[in-house]
């Protein structure tokens, strides 16, 4: 059975496509499945920074696609995980260097062969956004409670929409949780009420982060991140489990009440 | 050809660089007659055509990107006829909704996203983004939805904000139409 190919996007950049992309990767894989994330940023990539292997790039996806090299050359793979690998975009191409149709072969041959393809996707609504879903059969819309990354998740939703994606799914980044106790951020309820899709997961917004994406080393691997747990949770939804959305964003005290409540 | 060729030698000035809808209700072509009509204005005086209408209900885009999702309008009919244009999903930003007579969206108009209709607008749903009632100058034309917090609404030749810090009233119907030259927003 031919695997999933999901398209992480969200129009506006900074909001954690790629913090997204190498998380839910790195889950799954932990999860015992074949994991093959793509970086489609050509240009701007970063993919491999995040995940620590920048040095060990010899191929990239440009040079797949031309045909310069097998798609195994170009497999990274991940320092922890074996079966788990990546391909890096080209950073001395340019986005219209490939074709939406070349992006689909690729895809579809590499679903034959992994059960969870991650397409990382440029920020912007152009070239690169057309090749990095047009492979895609899921969609996960990344955004933050800000009003202009939810403008912009709103447009790309509508172009995933036309561009016939099946599935789409929304992740709220960076939630604050004490500023929309206070009402100073748009709560989960208003993004979801604006932009009607059903919805993934949320991040409480975290330090850990920032480290973790300086160190190289995805997130979930500190099995005491909340923000890590949220990432694991919505990589169980997308492996069709149903857990709690609730479970995400609450605290120690909220888990203990719910141990208590149950 | 010939005909339309002289034609357009004459008045060039008055085709020069406009778009055009093909009505072919009465006088059904072969695909390759309209390609070669499409080309051939194209390269006289740069007319592009926009829109080929084969049937009453039945219309298709020459050019530039779709503007509506697939399935989205159901149909573009003429103003004389009253069939209004109908959406049947949520506007999101970037679409915009052209309509000859009256618009009906069965959902929500995001930021971002225009209706624009000559005859009225209706919005089963929450308006947020840009409703242009009366767009040939209606000054009757009214703009019904059932919750108003829009970036900014127009009536014929009237443009009208939203106060600033006004909360919306959710669930009601509204209707904003022209009264003693303003745009008011009344709820029914």
């Amino acid at each position: 059975m031919a695997g999933k190919t999901i398209v992480v996007t969200s129009g506006k950049g900074g909001v954690g496509k790629t913090t997204t992309v190498a998380n839910l990767g790195t889950t799954l894989a932990k999860k015992k499945y074949n994991v093959v994330l793509l970086d489609t940023d050509i240009g701007l990539r970063n993919l491999d920074v995040v995940m620590g292997l920048e040095n060990r790039i010899v191929y990239n996806i440009v040079d797949v696609i031309e045909g310069k090299c097998r798609k195994e050359q170009a497999m990274i793979r991940d320092r922890k995980l074996s079966n788990l690998c990546m391909i890096p975009a080209a950073q001395t191409r340019e986005k219209n260097s490939i074709t939406e149709e070349q992006m689909k072969e690729l895809c579809s041959s590499l679903a034959a062969e992994f059960d969870y393809v991650i397409i990382d996707c440029p920020a912007g609504i152009e070239q690169g956004f057309k090749n990095a879903i047009a492979g895609a059969d899921t969609a996960l819309v990344v955004t933050t409670p800000e009003v202009s990354a939810i403008r912009d998740a709103d447009r790309v939703i509508g172009l995933l929409e036309a561009a016939l994606v099946r599935q789409i799914s929304l992740i709220i980044n960076r939630l604050n949780a004490k500023m929309v106790k206070k009402g100073d951020m748009m709560s989960t309820n208003d993004i979801i009420a604006l932009l009607s899709v059903p919805l993934l997961g949320v991040v409480p917004e975290s330090e850990e982060v920032v480290v973790s994406t300086n160190r190289g080393v995805p997130l979930v691997h500190d099995r005491s991140s909340k923000a890590g747990a949220a990432f694991r949770g919505m990589a169980a939804r997308l492996n069709g489990e149903s857990i709690p959305l609730d479970g995400d964003s609450r605290g120690f005290f909220g888990r203990m009440k719910r141990l208590i409540w149950d | 050809m010939a005909f339309m060729d002289d034609r357009l030698g004459q008045s060039r000035d008055f085709f020069q660089n406009t778009e055009m809808v093909l009505d072919l209700r009465n006088r059904p072509m072969r695909s390759d007659e309209i390609s070669a009509l499409y080309t051939r204005l194209y390269q006289k005086s740069m007319v592009r055509v926009v829109e080929v209408r084969l049937s009453d209900h039945l219309s298709f885009s020459m050019a530039g990107e779709p503007k509506k999702s697939r399935a989205a309008v159901e149909a573009d009919g003429e103003s004389n006829d009253c069939v209004p244009v109908i959406v049947r999903n949520t506007c999101r930003s970037g679409v915009r909704v052209v309509s000859s007579s009256d618009c009906v969206v069965l959902g929500d108009v995001n930021p971002g996203a225009e209706i624009i209709a000559e005859g009225d607008v209706i919005i089963f749903g929450n308006l947020r983004g840009v409703a242009h009632a009366g767009a040939r100058g209606d000054q009757s034309a009214r703009i019904w939805a059932l919750s108003f917090e829009p970036n900014q609404i127009r009536i014929a030749d009237l443009v009208a904000v939203p106060p600033r810090g006004a909360k919306p009233a959710r669930g009601r119907f509204e209707i904003a139409e022209i009264r003693d030259g303003v745009i008011q927003v009344v709820s029914l």
